[in-house]
């Protein structure tokens, strides 16, 4: 699902965020990418929706060569991506079923098609009943749970998510992670980079830990590895 | 394009203008400031060029005659004359005519005509106009060659230093209308940068869930297009009755004063302002959006 070859990221101020990373990440696997902040942990995540470009190296997503991608495929690389943000990104103006309904109008999906494809995935993030609310009418860990049916409503087969429980209380952030296992167990493969100590060792999933720009651990089913 | 895709397009330019009405006033009415000062150079060019095109057609071709013709072969030479292209009229004056409207235009000096003592110096003439002032010389040239011509005046001076002046202002004209243009696209793609900024937040959104460059644009391009019409609609209606207040105006005080009449050039300048106003919110919202796109 995810091939990195030697991928260093330096930023025109001269940090270097990653110095030569080889990563493979196979279909269907739930990966917790780990650090502290400003190891990489961010680069390595926008790296994979190619928010940015590596400085060396080569990089396939989803079969997909992202290094060498023209501007106008990036579209069609995303499309296949669903990416969740810590500050869910919500559009305030539009209701739950429209924010959801928004990535498929955008690929031009058919409209009986958005109708069932939306409330199918508001079923699994638990929100069919409050689908004509606004994000300001929603808690914290409801508006993440659109924001994560909007991200799979397309069905993707990797799932990126950037510290999707970072703003949430334990309690919330462990209903998020139900939903991701659910995504996990259809198949889905979900990579994540995270803070949150108690969920890393509790899910027990393959670990990555990022220092300065280094890979220095990756575990099949790791725990966090550093006090908060 | 699907068709659910431009439906899309359409609800969002209206929602989007409906949220941000305070924006969307701004911008008509920076886009109608600009317009109409484009529109008032535009009209004054106009008027302009007009004025040096009569001048130019007042231009006249002199044609005097040898004193021996006979009145067949001065009857010959206006045939000639009017049969040759581009000649809009002649007029023949005798030099007993002649003499009187010099005498006229001496007014109180003709005494000085006693000297020459009922002798006629003037010839008789032909007075020539071309339809169009740049057939004035070859034409001129051609009339000195015919048999019986003593001479041919056009003021060849006078001529060449108005072709100089009306070139001028065409081109000053020109030159104008261009950088005018280029401030109003400036003004209003900054005006539309500030919607698009509003809506910075959006525009990131499609991008991850995969929306193509042209559909991210498309409503913003459209509602450009709806800003900038409704700008110059808003100009073009405020210079037609600017126009109308300032042709009354001067007909008042100098009525053959060579203005061009409102019927139908204001018509042809509200299509010209209202086709400005649709590109430029055009042009001017790519503009805006190219920053958010590039990544």
């Amino acid at each position: 699902m995810i091939e990195m070859k030697d991928i260093s990221k330096v930023y025109e101020n001269g940090v270097v965020a990653l110095d030569h990373i080889n990563v493979s990440i196979d279909k269907g696997e739930f990966v917790f990418i780990v650090g502290a902040s400003g190891a990489g942990k961010s680069t390595f995540i926008r790296l994979l929706f190619r928010e940015v470009l590596p400085s060396s190296g080569a990089l396939i997503v989803n079969g997909q060569d992202v290094v060498n991608m023209e501007h106008g495929d990036v579209p069609y690389l995303r499309r296949g991506l669903g990416v969740i943000f810590q500050d869910f990104r919500l559009l305030p103006d539009k209701t739950v079923f429209e924010n959801v309904a928004f990535a498929m109008q955008v690929i031009e999906a058919p409209r009986r098609r958005i109708q069932h494809s939306v409330n199918s995935v508001l079923d699994i993030v638990g929100l069919r009943e409050k689908y004509s609310c606004f994000p300001s009418q929603l808690s914290g860990g409801e508006q993440q749970r659109v924001a994560i049916a909007r991200a799979i409503v397309n069905s993707p087969a990797l799932v990126i998510a950037d510290e999707p429980t970072g703003n949430l209380d334990p309690d919330t952030s462990w209903e998020i992670m139900d939903i991701f296992k659910k995504i996990n167990g259809g198949g889905t493969t979900i990579v994540m980079a995270t803070h949150d100590k108690e969920i890393v060792d509790i899910m027990k999933k393959r670990v990555i830990a990022i220092e300065d720009g280094h890979i220095v651990r990756d575990e099949a089913q790791g725990a966090y590895g550093y006090e908060n | 394009m699907k068709i659910r895709t431009s439906e899309y397009i359409i609800t969002e330019v209206f929602h989007s203008l409906k949220r941000n009405s305070w924006m969307a006033f701004a911008s008509v009415g920076t886009v109608a400031v600009s317009l109409f000062v484009f529109g008032m150079f535009l009209i004054i060019v106009m008027n302009m060029n007009r004025m040096a095109v009569s001048l130019e057609s007042q231009v006249e071709i002199s044609v005097y005659l040898e004193d021996r013709l006979t009145d067949s072969e001065i009857k010959a030479i206006d045939k000639k004359i009017n049969e040759m292209n581009g000649v809009n009229s002649v007029t023949f004056t005798d030099k007993i005519k002649a003499l009187d409207i010099f005498k006229e235009r001496l007014g109180d000096q003709k005494f000085l005509l006693d000297a020459i003592e009922g002798e006629n110096p003037l010839p008789n003439s032909f007075t020539v106009k071309v339809v169009n002032p740049s057939l004035v010389k070859t034409t001129a040239i051609a009339i000195n060659d015919f048999e019986g011509v003593e001479t041919v005046k056009y003021g060849q001076d006078v001529v060449e230093h108005l072709f100089d002046i009306t070139r001028l202002i065409r081109l000053f004209g020109i030159v104008l209308m261009i950088l005018l243009a280029g401030a109003t696209l400036f003004i209003i793609s900054n005006t539309i940068r500030l919607t698009v900024f509003a809506r910075r937040t959006e525009v990131a959104i499609m991008k991850y869930v995969g929306a193509t460059d042209w559909f991210i644009r498309w409503p913003f391009m459209l509602e450009g297009i709806v800003l900038g019409a409704m700008g110059g609609t808003v100009a073009f209606i405020a210079l037609r009755i600017a126009y109308n207040m300032i042709v009354a105006k001067i007909y008042d005080t100098i009525a053959f004063f060579p203005l061009i009449p409102t019927y139908p050039f204001m018509t042809y300048i509200s299509i010209i302002i209202v086709c400005c106003g649709i590109v430029i919110g055009a042009v001017g919202s790519v503009i805006s959006l190219k920053r958010f796109l590039k990544a």
